[in-house]
């Protein structure tokens, strides 16, 4: 073939890669996540409305990233003090994660010459917990116990699906264990603390629930077992609360995934993604000093650990579809008999081994679950919350009114205090 | 001639492809008889509710003690049933077709619970000094209800373990319960329940 020629072909070759690869990275960066990412940003920056707003239709995100536009909205709407709002949108979350179970053959082999982008994003395995857990929330903010012991059974099932994963995440234990107790289920609520206080290795923040409900069911030797991790003083107190206050606290940024690559001649490239903190060390909350009621428990679920925990749990299945790419877009490039095509289509296929870094980013970097007790009469409660006070709206508990359980949500990730909502119930 | 014949049946067979490719995409709507039982999954749905529903209203008025009280009617209220699924299910379309049923049976009546709001705002305006005395309603006059009846939905979802398989079988029960108390004695005087078994399976792949 002429000089002249060869050149022809090569140029015409690098066009067309050029343009395919312009193309692929349009689709899976580009405007594919834009709106999210303005969102991700307004939220961090405070701007709740304008995280909110970015997000207004679900036509402005990827139909493959439809998942993250429901999780972000959800998350933003919640510590915007719209409950319902975050409730509509995490509800549909909930619905879309059933309909992703069934393996798109199509978007599977996609993706095995191309790259993890062109999948639909189905959220890693304590994403899909934490969608649960964000909805019971909502619905206790509201005051709807009923449906957030709905959402408790849809939690446990994603525990009993992905224990591993999920172990680690006390949080959404305990809300889990509140949403039986606040509807009156104590034998599930009892469970559910019982299993908590195993997870932790330290019974000691649930020991007080599961005295008090293992005396209603009658369990008097598990009793005795967990008044040990009761302080002696308090058990000659024996004073019994009049209510309760629960506080969700969120506190920083979760981490985010971040690409990495593993470069082999002669053109094989193997990328993946890891998580990397974005919250240095952060304090606990704490309580003020309480009134006569007795001392406040938390427990506390670091969001990272578990997330971490997910991508390690699908880790093999992670690197034998990296392998598979790897191994498919070699016997391809390989095939190919003119040496310049070859070459262009190895660097294509290099370009376009892009690591899937997409993750839920407006979680927090920690969620705990703060208990207070109440007292009869007025109770002003104050929290500590990265260096900051938080003053509580005063409650009055009227005695004989049975047990009170007020709620407030506070999102405290800039360093700044976000939003806070409240909604009582009694029982 | 040969390729002729090929052209054209090429031809027949990619037009007939691509009118059952429309044909499958186009949207279509039909009406369905509430009598008739379709389920896309195992979860609850209208059909299930039609079926609980009068299985236990049948069982409720053919049994004590409301089948010994032909020609009093007792008075009944409705307390609702509450949701254990681990589904978000409305079930006050239960209590709905459950106070309908019984009511268009004639066998018992009950107390409008759900418009006692509005009935005391109706009276106190009746009694505001707009509506004359001889029309007014007359206060105390409303009718206690003599039995409450309440009722749990549960479920129980069970899925297939994990093995090497192309489909995934989900087992789903549910059963509703429902109990009539004597409000004045507090004893539960009827209770029944009625289960629905459902299993149905889903494929692991598809386009």
């Amino acid at each position: 073939m002429p000089d002249k020629m060869k050149l022809f072909y090569v140029v015409r070759y690098f066009k067309w890669a050029c343009l395919l690869i312009f193309l692929f990275s349009a689709l899976i960066s580009g405007c594919t996540s834009a709106k999210l990412n303005m969102a991700r940003d307004a939220f961090y920056n405070g701007q709740i409305d304008q995280a909110s707003g970015a997000l207004s239709s679900a036509e402005d995100v990827s139909t493959r990233d439809q998942l993250l536009y429901f999780m972000e909205k959800g998350a933003i709407l919640h510590h915007a003090g719209d409950y319902q709002g975050s409730i509509d949108f995490l509800l549909n979350a909930a619905a879309l994660m059933q309909d992703q179970d069934v393996i798109s053959a199509g978007q599977q082999t996609a993706s095995m010459v191309t790259s993890e982008w062109l999948t639909d994003y189905k959220g890693e395995y304590a994403e899909r917990l934490l969608v649960h857990t964000y909805l019971m929330m909502d619905f206790l903010m509201l005051g709807n116990h009923e449906s957030a012991l709905v959402e408790a059974k849809q939690a446990l099932e994603v525990y009993d699906t992905y224990p591993e994963a999920c172990f680690a995440d006390y949080f959404t234990r305990a809300l889990i264990a509140h949403c039986y107790e606040a509807e009156n289920e104590i034998n599930g609520a009892y469970i559910e603390y019982k299993k908590l206080a195993e997870l932790m290795g330290d019974p000691a923040p649930v020991a007080r629930k599961l005295c008090t409900l293992g005396r209603r069911l009658g369990f008097d030797d598990e009793v005795e077992h967990f008044r040990q991790f009761i302080p002696e003083a308090e058990l000659k107190r024996n004073v019994r609360p009049a209510g309760e206050l629960i506080v969700f606290v969120s506190q920083g940024k979760s981490p985010v995934k971040i690409p990495h690559n593993i470069v082999l001649p002669p053109s094989i490239r193997f990328s993946f993604s890891t998580y990397e903190d974005r919250s240095g060390c952060l304090v606990p909350p704490s309580v003020g000093p309480l009134a006569d009621a007795g001392p406040s428990d938390m427990i506390t679920t670091d969001v990272g650990e578990i997330l971490k925990a997910s991508l390690k749990e699908r880790l093999v299945a992670v690197i034998a579809k990296e392998t598979a790419r790897v191994v498919a877009k070699e016997a391809i490039a390989h095939n190919i008999n003119d040496d310049n095509l070859e070459v262009l289509v190895r660097l294509v296929f290099f370009l376009m081994e892009v690591p899937d870094t997409r993750c839920w980013e407006t979680l927090p970097a920690t969620l705990t679950i703060i208990r207070v007790p109440l007292s009869p009469g007025a109770n002003q409660i104050h929290l500590n919350i990265m260096g900051q006070t938080v003053t509580l709206p005063k409650i009055d508990i009227h005695p004989g009114n049975g047990s009170f359980y007020h709620y407030y949500s506070i999102r405290n990730g800039m360093g700044s205090f976000s939003s806070m909502g409240d909604a009582q119930s009694g029982n | 001639m040969f390729r002729n014949f090929f052209k054209k049946s090429a031809f027949l067979v990619f037009s007939a492809m691509i009118l059952f490719m429309m044909t499958g995409c186009s949207a279509t709507t039909r009406d369905i008889s509430p009598d008739e039982a379709i389920h896309y999954d195992e979860g609850y749905d209208f059909t299930d509710k039609k079926a609980i529903v009068s299985d236990l209203v049948e069982s409720l008025l053919n049994k004590p003690p409301l089948v010994s009280r032909l020609d009093d009617r007792p008075v009944l209220i409705i307390y609702g049933v509450a949701n254990r699924t681990s589904e978000h299910i409305e079930t006050d379309g239960i209590t709905d077709d459950l106070r309908q049923e019984i009511l268009q049976s004639g066998k018992a009546r009950f107390v409008n619970k759900v418009q006692r709001g509005n009935i005391q705002s109706e009276s106190d305006y009746q009694y505001g000094g707009n509506v004359s005395a001889e029309t007014r309603l007359q206060r105390a006059r409303q009718v206690g209800a003599e039995y409450m009846l309440t009722g749990t939905l549960r479920s129980i979802k069970k899925k297939q373990p994990k093995q090497f398989r192309l489909t995934k079988k989900t087992l789903q029960y549910y059963s509703l319960t429902l109990e009539l108390t004597d409000l004045q004695t507090g004893l539960i005087e009827w209770t029944d329940s009625t289960e629905i078994i459902r299993e149905s399976s889903k494929p692991f792949i598809g386009w």
